[in-house]
């Protein structure tokens, strides 16, 4: 117990410069991109001297450059990300987005990990059967897709052909569709969900067989097998307890990459959340709305490898002894 | 001996055969088309939006592009973008991955911080943020090959890992212990001893990454963060993702050029590593 306290420590305290050196990287290139004032003016009309004056005070213009990264991680250590050239606090308007990304990339991994374990089991199982071969083929096309251009088609026959499910956002504006409202929603979701489910799956299902293989090869399986135990126990409690380890490793990077990705599929499905958001502040070289949301997504990735390396420690003690 | 595992591989050769055929269309290209990279001409046809003809296979965008030629071209450039990343990730990845491994003390705790660093940053933000900002306002003109940087830049840190934990595990074996007491120095032990006895996992790494760069790449393309004067499979599905209600075929056969060359270097790579490391196989 006190390895695995001592192990947690460790693991937090390895956040720290990892956070920072994303705060240096987002801040020095945003800072490249140009005097942030010169960006709000283009959106005023006849700004006043005094208005320019204070925004160059909050800025912090007058100052060198180390010591305004030195000001904007104060702020953001309060919790303050700064004003968007929108004008709105960028917090405030994060907090949606962050919750739609959520509702995605988080119902894509459940699902992925409850359907992906056990194809990857059975697929280890009937190794070189016909069924493990249309598995691993239809797995590694999920593998090399671009997750984006998957949307794209799928928009294009179950949404303008089919017209079974909306080719964008999360709510509709006038008319639910399936005639409800409270339906509507589950409509938006569908079609993300299926695509960000299908890659996430085929990465899973990848690395459970190729560990399942390596496992059902050991003399301990054979042991147990020949002391009579059911088929059953031996695969699930004895080779997938042994197999499963590396897998929570990769869900929990794979969670990291899929946050990262969400900018091209949000783009696609119009899902109004961080990726797109991004997407249309990098565009519009809204630089504290993107210092923002890389900081929010890096925290957000950092807490799901705290967690993975949480539920590891768990799954396979010896990790937290150094 | 690989090469008579790896010719045993059907799933193996399969992806080989489809890298060739990726690599002779991007040799060949300016002689399979009608015309030439982000060209207009067919507007001035009267084909503009027509789908797919005899005389326009992958059919033509809006504007008046012709998606056969432009996917053609475009094979060229995003393979350009694959190789040249690779290649320096690879360099990069086995220097820092060769000393964090062979060193002890505080540079190679640095590294392999380092290194953990830009393995758990969510980098496609940041390769995103760094075109947009690069491209738009720093470096201008360096077209692809700004691409290629940035990604080298975030996207090392696999190989560097592998290479460290190969390298770990070798530094204790005799025949290093051997060399070592006839007096090498600690840089020929690396690069002469160790780095040649792991080149096989950089091997099947790199077949890997190829793959991932050019996913990357067309990605970053896709979102308008790409050069839009250079033909890439990205910059197209780009320019058709709009449109895609009408003319489907614009992010059709683009995409399903991404998807079978992405495909082919997966295929290859796992290939290529079970005929490297035979121990995983039965």
């Amino acid at each position: 117990m006190a390895s695995l306290v001592r192990y947690v420590i460790r693991r937090v305290l390895f956040m720290i410069p990892v956070f920072l050196g994303v705060a240096i990287l987002t801040f020095f290139v945003g800072n490249a991109a140009g005097n942030p004032i010169d960006l709000i003016r283009a959106g005023l009309r006849n700004p006043s001297p005094a208005v320019l004056k204070a925004l160059q005070a909050y800025y912090h213009l007058d100052q060198p450059v180390w010591l305004r990264f030195l000001y904007w991680l104060w702020d953001l250590i309060h919790g303050n990300l700064g004003v968007s050239i929108s004008g709105r606090p960028v917090l405030s308007q994060i907090g949606p987005w962050t919750f739609t990304t959520l509702e995605l990339q988080v119902l894509s991994l459940v699902l992925a990990v409850a359907i992906g374990i056990p194809i990857g089991v059975f697929s280890a199982k009937h190794q070189y059967s016909k069924v493990d071969y249309t598995i691993t083929t239809v797995a590694i096309f999920g593998y090399s897709m671009p997750t984006f251009w998957l949307g794209i088609m799928v928009i294009i026959v179950f949404s303008f052909y089919l017209g079974w499910f909306p080719s964008n956002g999360a709510v509709s504006v006038s008319y639910p569709w399936w005639g409800s409202w409270v339906l509507d929603p589950i409509a938006h979701l569908i079609l993300p969900t299926a695509v960000l489910t299908y890659v996430s799956l085929a990465t899973i299902v990848r690395l459970v067989r190729a560990n399942m293989l390596e496992v059902l090869r050991q003399d301990y399986i054979l042991a147990a097998r020949a002391s009579g135990l059911s088929e059953r126990t031996v695969t699930y409690r004895y080779a997938l307890r042994n197999a499963i380890s590396p897998v929570v490793t990769i869900i929990g990077l794979g969670f990291g990459a899929a946050l990262a990705g969400a900018p091209a599929l949000e783009t696609t499905f119009s899902w109004p959340g961080l990726g797109y958001a991004f997407t249309q502040a990098a565009l519009a070289l809204d630089i504290p709305l993107v210092q923002g949301i890389t900081i929010v997504i890096t925290i957000m990735v950092l807490v799901a490898n705290l967690v993975t390396d949480l539920v590891y420690a768990v799954v396979d003690p010896r990790v937290t002894v150094q | 001996m690989a090469w008579r595992r790896f010719r045993r591989n059907k799933s193996g050769l399969i992806g080989g055969a489809i890298v060739i055929f990726f690599i002779l269309v991007a040799l060949a290209g300016p002689y399979l088309v009608a015309y030439p990279p982000r060209s207009y001409q067919s507007l001035y046809e009267g084909d503009a939006g027509d789908p797919p003809s005899f005389k326009h296979p992958f059919g033509v965008e809006i504007s008046g592009i012709d998606v056969f030629s432009e996917t053609v071209d475009s094979t060229r450039n995003d393979l350009y973008v694959g190789l040249a990343a690779t290649l320096i990730t690879t360099l990069i990845g086995v220097a820092i991955g060769a000393l964090a491994g062979y060193f002890k003390g505080a540079v190679s705790d640095i590294l392999l911080g380092v290194t953990q660093m830009f393995f758990v940053i969510p980098v496609l933000l940041l390769i995103l943020l760094f075109a947009r900002v690069f491209s738009i306002l720093v470096f201008k003109g360096l077209g692809l090959t700004l691409i290629v940087l940035i990604l080298s830049f975030f996207g090392w840190s696999g190989i560097a890992f592998i290479v460290r934990g190969e390298t770990l595990r070798l530094k204790e074996m005799e025949f290093v212990q051997a060399a070592r007491s006839l007096g090498a120095r600690p840089f020929r032990l690396l690069f002469r001893h160790i780095v040649p006895n792991i080149l096989s996992p950089v091997i099947v790494i790199a077949t890997l990454d190829i793959a991932g760069f050019i996913l990357t790449e067309v990605v970053v393309s896709f979102l308008g963060f790409g050069d839009p004067n250079t033909s890439t499979w990205g910059l197209l599905l780009n320019e058709g993702f709009p449109y895609v209600r009408t003319t489907w075929w614009v992010a059709l056969f683009p995409g399903l050029a991404v998807v079978f060359c992405v495909l082919g270097f997966n295929l290859m790579g796992d290939g290529l590593s079970d005929a490297l490391n035979p121990r995983l196989r039965e």
